[in-house]
C-alpha cells in the first residue's frame, strides 16, 4: 500500500459561537487511498468536509496538501484538487453532460468553445467509468446515480487529486450502489485518494481502504480495514457524555390512541406503529433515512399510497393536515422557521391560526386572540417584550415555544414532534422537555423523531429504528441503548 | 401617562408614515398652488374647494374598488395583472349585451358579475393548482382579455346613452357645493366591510396566514388551494363592481376602459404598505394609497403640468414608496440576520453541547 501523504490535518479545532465542534483533530490522507469516515449524527462529519472544501476556516492547526501547508478557501481548494461532492446535487440540472462537467474551465481555441473535443474528453472519461451516459444528456433527467458519476467524471477532467463524497448513495438503488463503489475503486487505481463519508456501514467494509470514527469533534480511532469489526465501530460511535442526559419522570401508561399500519409512499416503504397516552414514542434512524416523511404521512401532509390509520381503535381517513388536527394531532416540524411560524407576524398572530381549524365560529375577536396569546407566553415562559413582537425577531428556543403554544392551543392528544430541540441551547432544551413531560401527565401521547442520541435515549418510552425508508426495529425501554439503536441504524446485525 | 402611550400607539401605526406622506403632499400642493400658480389670493386656491374634492373622491372610485380584491390577493401572496384588461372586456360586454342584445339592466349585472367571477375563478384554478406564477398566469389572461374586448366591439365604442345610470351618477348633496356619488359610498362601505371581515373572521386571519407562510399554513389546516381560488373569485366580484361603477358613470364601454388600471391599483396597494411577497398590508393603507395617488394626478392637473411631465412624476412617487417600505423592511430583517448568526446552520443538526 502507498504509504505517501496527500492532505494531512493536525491540530484542527473549530468552534462556532458557544460551541466546541472540533478539538485538537488529526487526520491523514495517503495517496490511492479510500478512506472512510464514520460517526453519528451531529459527529461533526460535515463540518470536517467543510473545512477540507474551504467553506470553513479552522480555528487552529494546519492542513497540509502534498507536502505544504495550505491555507483553504473554496477556491484555492478546487485549485489544488480537492473536489468535493456533496450530499445534495451541485450540478446545472438544465445543461448537458458536457456543460456541467467543464463547467468555469472551458477549453477554448482563442475566444471561441473548442466543443468537439470537451465532448471527445467527456466520453472518454464516461467510458472509463462503464458509464452508458451521453455527453448530450441533460443532467436534470439523469437519476441520482447518474448525477453522482456526472460528478465524478467532472472531478477526473478538472484533475482533481481528492474527491470527498460526502453521504453519496443516499437515495440510491443497490445496482446503483455497486456502481458507485466500482467507480471508486476504479478512482483509487488511478492514484486519486478519495475520503468516503457513509451512514451504511456494509458499503464501509466494501469499499474502505482505512476508516476513521469521529464523535464530538475528536478523533476516536483510525483502523485499516483488515481486522476491524462492525463491534469495534459501533463501540467507537457510542459513548456520549452522560451529563447530556435529562433525567425524565416516569408517567403512568395508558391505551393506545393513536396507530398506523403498513403505511408506505413519499419515499416509506413500509411502516406501522403505534403509541399510547403517557408514552414518547422515539423515531431513531439515520439523516435520509425517512423519518420526517413517515412524520409527513402520519400527519396527513402527503398522501400515503397504501395504510391505515386508527385513533382510539377506529379507522380514520387522512386527507390533509386539516382532517389530522381535526382528530386532534399536531405536528411540530423540523424546521421552525420554514414551516412551523409566520416570521413576519406577531406572536398573537402566529399563536392562534391552528386552533382556528378547530373551531366552529367563522368570527374571530382580536381580544381573544391577544389574552391566549398572552396565556401561553405566560404559560411557556417565552421571553418577549409582548406579544405584538414579530416572530422573526425573538429567539430560536422562543421561537420553538411559540410553535408549540400554536399546537396546546388546539388541545391537541397525539404529538408528532420532528427534531424538538434542533438548534437550541441547552438551557431552553430542557424546558421544552418538561413541557413534553407536562403533556405525557395530561395523558397525551408523543411520537418524537429525533437525531440526537442523548435526547431519544433519555425521554423515549420505546424507540423505533427507521431506515432506509421503512420501520426495521421497535427497542423497549429496557433494552435501550446508544449501541442498540445505532447498529439497527446502520445496518449492522445487533 | 396613558394619552402619552395612545400618541405613540398611534405614532407607530402601520399606517402612519403613508398617511404624514399623504398630509405631507396635500400641504406641499395647498402651498404650491397658493403662491406660485394664484399669487397669494386663497380665495382661489382650486385644490381644496368642495367641487375639487369631491370630484377627487369620484375619480379614485373605480381604481379604490379595484385596489380592496387586488389587496386579499396580494396579501395572501398572489398577485393580478388581468383585473384592467378585465375590466375591458366586461365593460364593453356588459354595454353590448345591454344595447345590443336586449337585457334588462338586472340581467346584465347579472351576467357580468358571474362572467368576472367565473373568469377569475378559471385563473385562480390554473394558480392554485399549478406551481405556476400568479405574474404569467394573469398577465396571459390579460392579453386574453384584450382579445376578447377587440372580438366583441371591432375597436369601437359602445355606448349606452341613458341607461344603467344609478350606480355611477347618484349623488348625496351634503352641501351645495359638496356633493359625494354613490361610487364613493360603496368604496367606502367596501373597504369597511372587509377591513371588518380581515380583522374579525377566521377568513380574514387566513389571508395573512397563507401570503405570510404558505407551508406553515397547510400544516395549520388550512386548505392552501381551495383558499386561494375562492380569493380569486373574491376578486372577481370586485372588478365586476369597479366595472359597473365606471360604465354607468361615463356610458360608454369603451376598449380602452380599464387600460393600464392594474398598474394604478398595483402602485397603490404597494404605496399603501402591502408587501409584494404577502402576508403584510392593510385596507386603510390600501385606502390612503389610492387616495395618495388620486390627489398628486389631481394637483398635477391643477397645477398645469405637462401630461407626460405627470406619468414621470407618478413613477417617480411609486419608485420613492416602494424604496421607503424596503428600507424599512431591512432595518427589520437585519435584526433576524444577527439573530441567525447566533447558531451555525450545521449546528442546527447536532446536539449541541453544554460548552
Amino acid at each position: 500500500m502507498p504509504e505517501e501523504l496527500i492532505l494531512e490535518m493536525k491540530g484542527i479545532s473549530k468552534s462556532f459561537p458557544g460551541v466546541r465542534v472540533f478539538e485538537d483533530f488529526d487526520f491523514d490522507l495517503r495517496k490511492g487511498e479510500i478512506h472512510c469516515i464514520c460517526g453519528e449524527n451531529g459527529a461533526g462529519k460535515s463540518t470536517l468536509i467543510k473545512m477540507l472544501s474551504g467553506a470553513y476556516t479552522p480555528d487552529k492547526g494546519e492542513i497540509y496538501f502534498d507536502g505544504s501547508k495550505v491555507a483553504l478557501t473554496p477556491h484555492s481548494a478546487m485549485q489544488i484538487g480537492i473536489q468535493t461532492i456533496y450530499q445534495e446535487h451541485t450540478l446545472f440540472p438544465l445543461m448537458n453532460v458536457v456543460e456541467n462537467v467543464f463547467a468555469g474551465k472551458e477549453v477554448t481555441r482563442g475566444v471561441v468553445i473548442n466543443q468537439s473535443w470537451m465532448v471527445a474528453k467527456a466520453r472518454e472519461v464516461l467510458k472509463y467509468l462503464h458509464s452508458n451516459i451521453s455527453p448530450y444528456d441533460i443532467v436534470g433527467n439523469l437519476g441520482s446515480g447518474g448525477q453522482k458519476t456526472v460528478e465524478i467524471a467532472k472531478g477526473l477532467i478538472q484533475e482533481s487529486k481528492v474527491i470527498i463524497l460526502d453521504e453519496p448513495t443516499a437515495s440510491f438503488s443497490q445496482t446503483e450502489i455497486e456502481h458507485l463503489l466500482s467507480i471508486i475503486r476504479k478512482l483509487a487505481e488511478r492514484g486519486l485518494s478519495v475520503i468516503y463519508i457513509s451512514h451504511h456501514i456494509e458499503e464501509v467494509f466494501k469499499i474502505a481502504d482505512r476508516v476513521t470514527v469521529i464523535r464530538d469533534g475528536r478523533k476516536i480511532n483510525t483502523y485499516v480495514l483488515k481486522g476491524l469489526t462492525e463491534q469495534m465501530l459501533i463501540r467507537d460511535m457510542v459513548g456520549r457524555d452522560v451529563s447530556l442526559f435529562y433525567h425524565r419522570e416516569q408517567v403512568p401508561i395508558g391505551e393506545v390512541i393513536f396507530e398506523a399500519r403498513d403505511l408506505s409512499g413519499n419515499g416509506v416503504k413500509t411502516a406501522s406503529l403505534s403509541v399510547r397516552s403517557g408514552e414518547i414514542l422515539g423515531i431513531a434512524g439515520m439523516v435520509g433515512s425517512g423519518r420526517t416523511e413517515l412524520a409527513e404521512l402520519l400527519f396527513g401532509v402527503k398522501k400515503a399510497a397504501s395504510g391505515e390509520f386508527l385513533i382510539k381503535g377506529k379507522k380514520i381517513s387522512m386527507r390533509n393536515p386539516l382532517s389530522a388536527i381535526l382528530h386532534r394531532m399536531c405536528y411540530i416540524t423540523e424546521d421552525r422557521q420554514s414551516t412551523g411560524l409566520f416570521l413576519k407576524h406577531s406572536l398573537d398572530r402566529n399563536i392562534p391560526i391552528a386552533s382556528y381549524s378547530r373551531s366552529q365560529s367563522a368570527i374571530v375577536m382580536p381580544a381573544d386572540d391577544v389574552r391566549m396569546a398572552q396565556k401561553y407566553v405566560d404559560s411557556l415562559r417565552i421571553t418577549t417584550p409582548s406579544v405584538f413582537q414579530q416572530a422573526m425577531l425573538i429567539s430560536g428556543g422562543n421561537q420553538q415555544k411559540v410553535v408549540l403554544a400554536k399546537w396546546f392551543a388546539t388541545q391537541a392528544d397525539i404529538f408528532i414532534f420532528d427534531e424538538p430541540t434542533r438548534g437550541i441551547d441547552v438551557g431552553a432544551k430542557e424546558e421544552i422537555y418538561r413541557l413534553m413531560e407536562g403533556l405525557l401527565k395530561q395523558g397525551k401521547a408523543i411520537i418524537m423523531i429525533s437525531s440526537d442520541m442523548p435526547e431519544l435515549i433519555s425521554m423515549s418510552d420505546r424507540i423505533m429504528v427507521m431506515r432506509g425508508g421503512s420501520l426495521v426495529a421497535e427497542v423497549q425501554k429496557d433494552e435501550i441503548s446508544e449501541e442498540n439503536i445505532l447498529t439497527y441504524s446502520i445496518g449492522g446485525s445487533v | 401617562m396613558n394619552s402619552n402611550n395612545s400618541v405613540r400607539r398611534f405614532m407607530k401605526h402601520e399606517n402612519m408614515s403613508i398617511f404624514l406622506v399623504l398630509l405631507f403632499i396635500i400641504i406641499a400642493v395647498y402651498l404650491v398652488e397658493l403662491f406660485v400658480v394664484r399669487d397669494g389670493n386663497i380665495s382661489k386656491v382650486a385644490f381644496v374647494k368642495p367641487m375639487n374634492i369631491s370630484n377627487v373622491l369620484m375619480q379614485i372610485s373605480t381604481t379604490g374598488i379595484l385596489a380592496i380584491g387586488m389587496t386579499l390577493i396580494m396579501v395572501s401572496g398572489g398577485i393580478d395583472l388581468s383585473i384592467g384588461q378585465m375590466m375591458c372586456f366586461l365593460g364593453t360586454g356588459m354595454a353590448f349585451l345591454l344595447r345590443n342584445k336586449g337585457f334588462s339592466e338586472p340581467a346584465m349585472v347579472l351576467t357580468g358579475v358571474c362572467m368576472a367571477v367565473l373568469f377569475q375563478l378559471f385563473m385562480g384554478f390554473i394558480i392554485s393548482r399549478t406551481k405556476l406564477e400568479p405574474f404569467i398566469v394573469s398577465l396571459g389572461f390579460m392579453t386574453i382579455y384584450t382579445g376578447l374586448t377587440y372580438l366583441i366591439t371591432n375597436g369601437s365604442e359602445i355606448t349606452i346613452s341613458d341607461r344603467f345610470t344609478f350606480i355611477g351618477q347618484t349623488y348625496i348633496n351634503l352641501t351645495p357645493s359638496f356633493r359625494l356619488g354613490l361610487p364613493v359610498v360603496l368604496l367606502f362601505l367596501l373597504t369597511v366591510i372587509m377591513w371588518l371581515v380581515l380583522k374579525y373572521t377566521k377568513f380574514g386571519r387566513r389571508v395573512y396566514a397563507v401570503g405570510g407562510n404558505e407551508n406553515a399554513a397547510y400544516l395549520a389546516g388550512i386548505n392552501v388551494k381551495n383558499f386561494k381560488l375562492l380569493l380569486y373569485g373574491l376578486n372577481g366580484l370586485f372588478v365586476a363592481i369597479a366595472t359597473m361603477v365606471l360604465l354607468s358613470r361615463t356610458g360608454v364601454g369603451s376598449p380602452l376602459m380599464g387600460s393600464g388600471k392594474e398598474i394604478d391599483v398595483i402602485a397603490a396597494v404597494v404605496v399603501g404598505g402591502t408587501a409584494l411577497s404577502g402576508g403584510k398590508g392593510n385596507l386603510w393603507g390600501t385606502f390612503i394609497g389610492v387616495l395618495l395617488l388620486g390627489c398628486i394626478s389631481n394637483a398635477l392637473n391643477i397645477l398645469g403640468v405637462s401630461p407626460y411631465w405627470q406619468y414621470i412624476m407618478r413613477g417617480g412617487l411609486i419608485i420613492v414608496a416602494v424604496l421607503l417600505s424596503y428600507l424599512s423592511g431591512l432595518r427589520t430583517s437585519s435584526v433576524t440576520v444577527a439573530d441567525r448568526k447566533e447558531q451555525p446552520a450545521e449546528i442546527k443538526g447536532s446536539s449541541v453541547h453544554a460548552s
